[in-house]
């Protein structure tokens, strides 16, 4: 987590405008589901390594490690598309050629949209994507409540990294009912805290006149429409590149 | 579970986002209610958010020394309440997905039906029905939120058995199946979580009922006096 955010905040293209890397990466991520998997996916997952790896400078060590987070999914899920089940005489396992095929088109299609997804959350930070979803019509409260609720989440990540390690260090995860009963308080704990915390921030901001929305400088960029042109043309040709392979 | 991004087949990532939009848009519309009436209620919400996100990230100690989360889902509907936990935890996957990769924007609708909206309302179904039978508050909550762990997973295999039907035995042969994959492995993990929300409710009703009460939105049964 730390990393994705680590690496949206200072990567290259940072201060590019987000509609530049939305727009782009949303279109392929759709282009993956639609077309068939194995021609687009490869294209895809190529083109977004590419383009997060070379074009925002980001180790791609850290892309390979975003990619791993949905690979213990697949490996659960391709075996047993895989393997087909039968009740025609009894109930047997068998092998079927069309569940292999069907398995790797799917693990190639989520790979490529992973790949999508994380070219995205990697080069921009959260807090210039969320107000982009007010056009589409969510409410500003409801934009609000987001924003704060990702300035929260490292704040109690912090203090749940350190409240663990405070628990292990007096050996409160030596045996498994002691670690049941450790993450319980400690969840419970940081649960209090939140509360307190929200109490806080709320006198905080009612001494300074808080009404109900929270004002806030949004950094604009300029948007680049030849940048956006020439990305869209790239994801375009993407497309139309899995048509003749 | 999260279901990945991109595993389901475009008509399905639509249909359980069509599926879920009316329930989301009504949570939000009660939420901004709830804000709109008392402004301090979005700290508390967002306060609130922020915890079930961190919740969901902790390791749970697990019996078979593979690493696990909890899913929130039953804490957050005992304590806020099923039309809010559907916002909260459309947030929360829409976090997970963003942050952490896990889970996704195409699959985004078929995790908040199984997780934000049916595993907190049967979760909250079992804790107000186990009340009214008047069992012990511990034996509800745990009920609550193993159950509710379970329909979660239950509803998840029922979506990719539907996504991805046996050729031999249709639907139903790959419900089998994802439920053999789920039940060894899931199972044990709906246990320990049954156990921990009973845990942090009992450390929260003996620490912070001050802070109970002021969740407006809270079932009464949490602040009552105890019936242990």
């Amino acid at each position: 987590m730390q990393a994705i955010d680590h690496y949206a905040w200072t990567n290259r293209w940072r201060n590019r405008h987000p509609l530049e890397k939305l727009l782009p990466a949303l279109t392929l991520l759709l282009l993956t589901l639609v077309l068939p998997p194995l021609r687009i996916g490869p294209l895809a997952l190529a083109g977004t390594t590419l383009a997060t790896v070379g074009g925002a400078g980001i180790p791609l060590k850290t892309v390979l490690g975003v990619l791993a987070a949905p690979a213990a999914f697949l490996l659960a899920g391709i075996p047993f598309l895989a393997i087909s089940l039968s009740f025609n005489d009894g109930f047997s396992l068998h092998f079927s050629p069309d569940g292999l095929q069907l398995a790797l088109e799917t693990s190639v299609r989520a790979l490529a949209a992973v790949g999508c997804l994380s070219f995205l959350t990697l080069t921009t930070p959260m807090a210039d994507l969320i107000p982009l979803v007010r056009r589409a019509g969510v409410p500003a409260g409801i934009i609000e409540l987001i924003l704060l609720i990702y300035r929260l989440i490292f704040v109690f990540a912090e203090r749940a990294l350190t409240g663990r390690q405070a628990q292990a260090a007096r050996l409160g995860y030596s045996r498994f009912d002691r670690g049941l009963r450790s993450t319980g308080l400690l969840a419970g704990n940081l649960f209090q805290r939140a509360l307190a915390r929200a109490r806080r921030l709320e006198i905080g901001l009612a001494a300074r006149g808080y009404a109900g929305d929270l004002k806030v400088l949004q950094l604009e960029w300029p948007l680049s429409w030849p940048r956006l042109a020439l990305a869209m043309t790239l994801v375009g040709l993407t497309g139309l590149a899995s048509g003749w392979i | 579970m999260h279901i990945a991004e991109g595993f389901l087949p475009p008509l399905h990532a639509a249909a359980w986002t069509a599926i879920s939009l009316p329930f989301v848009i009504f949570s939000a519309r009660r939420v901004t209610r709830l804000m709109h009436d008392q402004p301090q209620t979005k700290l508390l919400l967002a306060a609130s958010g922020a915890f079930a996100f961190v919740l969901s990230a902790l390791k749970l100690p697990s019996v078979t020394g593979s690493c696990s989360h909890a899913t929130g889902a039953g804490l957050g509907a005992i304590l806020f309440g099923p039309s809010v936990m559907a916002l909260l935890g459309t947030i929360v996957l829409l976090f997970q997905a963003l942050l952490l990769a896990h889970g996704g924007l195409t699959t985004l609708g078929a995790n908040v039906f199984s997780m934000a909206i049916v595993g907190p309302w049967v979760a909250y179904g079992l804790l107000r029905g186990t009340q009214n039978l008047n069992a012990p508050l511990a034996v509800s909550v745990f009920l609550a939120a193993m159950l509710g762990d379970m329909a979660t997973y239950t509803v998840t295999a029922g979506q990719l058995a539907l996504a991805f039907p046996d050729p031999a035995s249709g639907v139903a042969g790959s419900f089998i199946k994802f439920i053999g994959v789920f039940a060894p492995t899931q199972l044990p993990l709906a246990v320990v979580e049954g156990l921990l929300t009973v845990v942090i409710v009992n450390f929260l009703r003996e620490y912070s009922s001050d802070e109970l009460q002021r969740l407006k939105f809270l079932p009464e049964i949490l602040t009552a006096e105890a019936r242990l």
